[in-house]
């Protein structure tokens, strides 16, 4: 007897029972649909994650330490903070984070750029207004994602332009009625006189690209300093999906960006008092070099792929800076949504256990109802083997259109869940369309092959007791 | 000659609870090739076991039976399968037609099992009803035929892989006198034209008289 008979025997024998075999469908059809609903659910969440993380820059970039000013100058920090910080930043750092550093780093191989961090307060004056605003160094040219989108205007053009880009935040504190209003206007920082610190001039001046010491806006005698810049363009606000708010990557966010060497020198002219002391102790204890500045507190490292990371954070620790990274939390993040995936799958593997149930009890009611046909078959010469196949083959018939009806039921439970939260949460909301569910072929081919294998481990005792049907009685039987 | 389908000393004891009952007791029987043979006897003489001993769907206590000289106590399972299908055909009293097959998928089953495909099992099925007289009814479900058509149908299904023997339980129970003589005429018909050997149980002297060439007495599981 070949396959196709027994296919056609076995399709006959589900047609003669129509609703039973529909009923009995039912039930591997909601296993399944429960099973690739819950799982996709969860890679949708653990893909919608990754991909907001991803979308943040938080998988390729590095934060870098170098020896603060502080431990130069011989502080201890106090416990409780060191215990989290410790855990973070793992590998201490044993050197001063330079420019020579940064050039050190930024020839490892793998590392896209090198942007060191500088960020501080100040007060800014803009429209007429006066406020306090944090003040970010930019590297010119920047690779950096949070450079990649403008409201309005372009990035600053030159290191040594007097050119700044703002927030669209900014355009609101200051009054300017849209982001193209602000574009040509100035905005000056203030700041008390600097310190004359004639050595440390010097040696910055080469580094710095010659910041010219009479600057229109650099004015000893007045009792605040001025320092003049152009708006040249506005950031724009990402409103919605990854990168809201303009939070991206490792790299501190700021109101204002000017150039990096204009910010650094800003910092180093206009340190506060604690930063006095700390470098007057660090000068005192022979940490730091007549000469010598206390470099950046961090830098942000890019690199070119994912991949490289923690090949580079090795190179870097070697270099003797302290890092961190963000990967790190996500391996754990990793597990954490395997266990959610997998307990998800075990909700959805019990339905298809009970949906087993029901394959047993109706190939066993149908074995009753056929005794005599069984023991007719087996009297013209069938053997125990197809008889069981005939059984299997039902099943397998069960399990694979319960599976595949499943999987379209659960495809269609997800596009309607999707299109309901967008209708009535996302949309509200201002925010634009998320795919909550993610449905890889390897999850529902899985989940149909899965409903088939569950099908004939249920048919297993129904089929060789149908085989073990003694043709004598069952010709008797009526 | 040897004979084609031999019982020898053949018991058959079924055990029930702390009671053995014995259905058949040290029966040995010959039946030649080409031999139309009745076994006669009451109801619970044994004559149905013994049939389905010798058709190869029950295994005996003690004794054997050989097919062509051959025994089919070593038979493996799938064997005794093969035995089925291609050495015997049965027909019962009460048919034993699947009612929701026609005429021709009844057959069709059969050649199946037999291993025929398609366009030959078509033609096959067809030959073997029209040669039963049933070739205009071949898209009839058993419940549209009469009782003398559907043991008809069942004897082209019995024939379908063209076994040597037909071994028949009470083929005419469930008909009356007049569709009885046309189906062992039928039968006879088939002994003298095919050469096929038959081997029926019956309990109705006149008709085993008139067509058998041999009747067996068989009274509480012996022959007598």
């Amino acid at each position: 007897m070949s396959f196709f008979d027994i296919l056609h025997l076995a399709l006959r024998n589900l047609r003669q029972a129509k609703l039973r075999a529909i009923l009995t469908t039912m039930g591997v059809i909601v296993g399944v649909a429960v099973i690739v609903t819950m799982v996709s659910f969860g890679l949708g969440l653990q893909s919608n994650m990754l991909e907001r993380f991803k979308a943040l820059d938080l998988f390729n970039e590095i934060q870098v330490f170098g020896q603060g000013l502080s431990s130069l100058a011989g502080m201890e920090r106090p416990g409780a903070r060191d215990e989290g910080e410790r855990r973070l930043r793992s590998r201490r750092a044993t050197r001063i984070l330079d420019d020579a550093g940064v050039k050190e780093i930024a020839a490892v191989p793998g590392v896209a750029y090198v942007e060191p961090s500088v960020n501080f307060p100040a007060y800014v004056r803009s429209n007429g207004k006066l406020l306090t605003q944090y003040v970010g160094g930019a590297n010119i040219p920047n690779a950096a994602t949070r450079f990649q989108h403008f409201a309005a205007g372009r990035m600053i053009s030159a290191p040594t332009a007097d050119e700044a880009v703002v927030s669209e935040r900014f355009i609101r504190d200051f009054g300017y009625e849209k982001p193209a209003d602000a574009i040509g206007k100035t905005l000056e920082l203030l700041a008390p006189p600097g310190e004359k610190d004639d050595a440390e001039e010097e040696e910055e001046t080469p580094n710095f690209f010659g910041i010219p010491l009479d600057d229109p806006g650099f004015d000893e005698l007045s009792a605040v300093e001025t320092r003049t810049f152009r708006i040249v363009g506005v950031l724009g606000t990402i409103k919605e999906g990854a990168g809201q708010g303009g939070l991206r990557g490792l790299m501190p966010s700021a109101g204002i960006y000017v150039p990096l060497a204009m910010a650094h020198s800003w910092t180093t002219q206009h340190r506060g008092p604690l930063g006095q002391v700390a470098l007057a102790l660090a000068r005192q204890g022979g940490n730091l070099g007549a000469g010598q500045t206390e470099g950046y507190e961090v830098a942000v490292v890019r690199v070119a792929d994912p991949a490289q990371l923690t090949e580079v954070r090795a190179k870097i620790t070697e270099l003797g800076f302290g890092s961190f990274s963000i990967v790190d939390e996500i391996d754990q993040i990793r597990t954490v949504f395997l266990i959610i995936d997998s307990v998800l799958g075990l909700l959805g593997g019990i339905s298809l256990l009970v949906a087993s149930f029901g394959i047993a009890n109706t190939m066993i009611m149908s074995i009753l109802e056929r005794t005599r046909e069984i023991g007719i078959m087996k009297a013209i010469g069938a053997e125990d083997r197809e008889i069981k196949l005939i059984f299997f083959v039902e099943a397998a018939v069960i399990g694979v259109v319960g599976g595949v009806v499943g999987v379209l039921v659960a495809w269609g439970i997800d596009g309607l869940a999707n299109r309901l939260a967008y209708r009535f949460i996302l949309k509200p909301q201002g925010a634009s369309f998320i795919d909550f569910f993610d449905l890889p072929p390897y999850l529902w081919l899985g989940a149909i092959v899965f409903a088939l294998m569950v099908s004939i481990l249920a048919a297993l005792y129904p089929a060789s007791r149908a085989a073990r049907i003694d043709p004598v009685r069952a010709l008797r039987h009526d | 000659m040897p004979a084609l389908l031999a019982a020898q000393e053949v018991s058959k004891i079924y055990q029930m609870g702390s009671n053995s009952v014995t259905a058949l007791d040290n029966v040995s029987l010959e039946i030649g090739e080409g031999e139309f043979v009745a076994i006669q006897g009451t109801s619970g003489s044994g004559k149905s076991t013994l049939l389905n001993m010798l058709g190869g769907l029950d295994h005996p206590t003690k004794g054997e039976v050989y097919f062509a000289s051959r025994p089919l106590g070593p038979f493996t399972k799938k064997e005794m399968a093969r035995y089925r299908r291609f050495s015997v055909g049965m027909i019962f009293q009460n048919f034993n037609l699947i009612p929701t097959m026609t005429a021709r998928e009844n057959v069709s089953l059969a050649l199946a099992f037999g291993g025929l495909r398609g366009q030959q099992r078509r033609a096959r099925s067809r030959e073997l009803l029209a040669r039963v007289g049933l070739g205009d009814r071949l898209e009839h479900k058993p419940s549209e035929l009469s009782g003398g058509e559907q043991q008809r149908v069942a004897i082209a299904r019995a024939l379908a892989n063209n076994p040597k023997v037909l071994l028949a339980d009470e083929p005419t129970g469930n008909l009356d006198s007049i569709r009885a003589h046309e189906l062992l005429a039928l039968l006879r018909e088939m002994v003298n034209q095919d050469s096929l050997t038959i081997l029926m149980v019956t309990h109705d002297h006149e008709l085993a008289n008139s067509f058998a060439d041999r009747i067996v007495f068989m009274k509480d599981g012996r022959v007598v």
